[in-house]
């Protein structure tokens, strides 16, 4: 940062600093005092009323049994269970956007337009395609129907109401809302390809998949990164509205998931206590992944 | 980084140079173009599902067969579309607001009026971007609550925006770096005052960062649910997304009257995303550093 080149005394000088810090602080105010408000300050309230019983009005501090109690309670491990078993839902709401993206990448006639109807289920809001998935996976919906038509009419299945298959159509539906997003992602990193790396691999007489290995997919490593951390924390922060419109967390606790779990804890039991210490459990696991982030970004420079 | 700040523009020239050199043989190519065809039947799914349904009454959807625009005439007696959408907006274009009224300044700060331990409160409002609403949702209601901010839009303004702030301050201060210090020295060296500067100078330097924040917001706070759903008590200036969410949660609401209003609340989100989709990508990647 250069200093103010001005020709003015020493001491003008340091005045002028002193200005140029002071706005900067007075400018950088309402933001600080938004985060630390709004964000800040609820996180340190999470960690103090985690150790009470609070209601929403009354917190009596309790210390560590919320704690205790809340380790022993089923329903917490049944939705961290959940939560990791839709994380094997990642692999693909990553690989079929890849997929997709070289396949753009290859500008057959019309992938403009392709594009664009690949990228247009992003615009809509979770609460809009968890009702139209509700429609594909309900008795009478879509995927019955497609099961018949293939010619297997004595078979039916009803995924969202049963224990084992609801998370499945819940996986699948989060795999449909991500490939838009991470397929722009790698869109964008596939046009930073300079071809003629490409051009030289194949003169050079590698194969389709050996240039995609040893020149694609090493170019990608950083958007397949951000569209690994981006997709996990979604997994842990963003299925709220896929779940509450498509199964309100069951059946049962079948597709609770720790946000929803706080929901549920905080607002239909009113247990505020608990419901404040499973948020500070979501905090620390979406920090551990942006921290995971930092180091992979950092280790790449 | 440079790279990435570029705008996929380059991907949008039908150049031949960034085609693949060797054109694979005909039958290749037509394999390719249905399989496209094939993705672009499923990704248009939820249009098709949304419109067909909408076009029936009740009893046909149950039925199974039939066409008719009842669900669309009496959709605004089931629904308080106009209402909805209103709430929408207002709460949308407000945060929005907030954020960039907040954000541009706080990003030239950072970039450009750098004060004492400036790195770490900017490291600090950043690493706030990783903070999920859900995991300070109890303390937040309550908050919000004891300041009774929860009656009207003001809660929910203030969430959006608190939410907000930390990508688009990033945002700024990433691209207010690229600014020269010399056209900021000129205008205070003019009288403009450092306010005057960022009005004058900066800010119509940034209109593509400030419609990358814009595009972003809209279509996260237009389609977003939770907020709406706690920090807007009073039932009559609920957001489309709740109204939306609410009736399909009761379930029994006629499914061909919530998918019209589907419609409705996805059409405003579907043409900014078709108009701007160049600043979302920019946005999008410019993650890629934080």
């Amino acid at each position: 940062m250069s200093t103010i080149s001005v020709t003015t005394p020493k001491t003008r000088r340091l005045t002028l600093k002193r200005r140029r810090q002071l706005s900067g602080v007075v400018f950088a105010l309402p933001a600080i005092a938004l985060v630390v408000c709004f964000i800040g300050i609820p996180i340190g309230q999470d960690i103090y009323y985690s150790f009470t019983q609070w209601d929403g009005q009354t917190a009596t501090w309790i210390g560590l049994s919320t704690w205790s109690q809340a380790f022993h309670n089923p329903n917490l491990w049944t939705a961290l269970r959940n939560n990791a078993l839709l994380l094997l839902s990642v692999p693909f709401a990553l690989g079929l956007p890849l997929c997709i993206a070289v396949l753009l990448h290859q500008r057959v006639a019309g992938w403009r337009i392709f594009r664009s109807i690949y990228f247009l289920p992003t615009a809509i809001s979770w609460v809009v395609l968890g009702l139209v998935a509700e429609r594909f996976f309900a008795y009478q919906g879509t995927l019955n129907s497609i099961i018949h038509a293939l010619g297997f009419s004595h078979f039916s299945t009803n995924m969202l109401g049963y224990q084992s298959e609801a998370l499945i159509a819940l996986g699948i539906t989060f795999i449909f809302t991500m490939v838009g997003t991470n397929t722009m992602l790698f869109l964008t990193g596939l046009a930073t390809l300079d071809p003629s790396l490409e051009e030289a691999a194949r003169i050079d007489g590698a194969g389709r998949w050996r240039i995609f290995r040893s020149i694609t997919l090493p170019h990608l490593s950083r958007f397949i990164q951000l569209a690994f951390v981006m997709t996990v924390i979604a997994l842990f922060s963003a299925l709220f509205s896929l779940i509450f419109v498509m199964t309100g967390g069951g059946p049962g606790y079948a597709t609770t998931t720790v946000e929803y779990l706080i929901y549920e804890t905080g607002f239909n039991q009113g247990d505020y206590g608990t419901a404040a210490l499973y948020g500070l459990i979501l905090f620390v696991i979406t920090g551990i992944v942006g921290v995971v982030q930092l180091r992979l970004i950092g280790s790449n420079e | 980084m440079t790279t990435l700040l570029t705008p996929p523009a380059k991907s949008e020239q039908p150049s031949p140079s960034l085609g693949p050199v060797k054109k694979p043989k005909k039958v290749g190519r037509w394999i390719l173009f249905a399989v496209m065809m094939i993705i672009a039947v499923i990704m248009l799914y939820p249009f098709w599902v949304m419109i067909i349904t909408s076009l029936k009454s009740e009893a046909q959807f149950l039925a199974g067969t039939g066409f008719s625009w009842l669900s669309w005439s009496s959709l605004t007696s089931v629904i308080p579309i106009g209402q909805e959408v209103l709430s929408s907006t207002i709460v949308c274009s407000a945060s929005i607001l907030v954020i960039l009224l907040v954000g541009l300044p706080a990003g030239f700060a950072f970039s450009k009026l750098r004060f004492r331990m400036s790195t770490m409160v900017f490291l600090l409002i950043v690493s706030a971007m990783m903070v999920p609403l859900q995991a300070i949702l109890m303390t937040e209601f309550v908050n919000m609550t004891r300041l009774h901010l929860t009656g009207g839009y003001t809660g929910a303004i203030l969430v959006y925006a608190s939410l907000g702030t930390p990508f688009s301050v990033f945002l700024f201060t990433t691209y207010f770096r690229g600014v020269p210090d010399e056209l900021i020295e000129a205008g205070i060296v003019d009288g403009l005052g450092y306010f005057g500067a960022l009005w004058r100078l900066v800010v119509p330097i940034a209109v593509p960062a400030i419609a990358t924040v814009t595009v972003l917001q809209f279509i996260q706070i237009w389609d977003d649910l939770l907020v709406g759903l706690f920090f807007i008590q009073n039932t009559s200036q609920r957001p489309i997304t709740v109204g939306l969410a609410v009736l399909a949660a009761g379930r029994t609401t006629s499914i061909p009257e919530l998918m019209a209003g589907s419609i409705i609340s996805a059409l405003p989100a579907m043409v900014v995303y078709l108009g701007f989709q160049r600043y979302l990508v920019k946005g999008l990647t410019m993650g890629i550093d934080r």
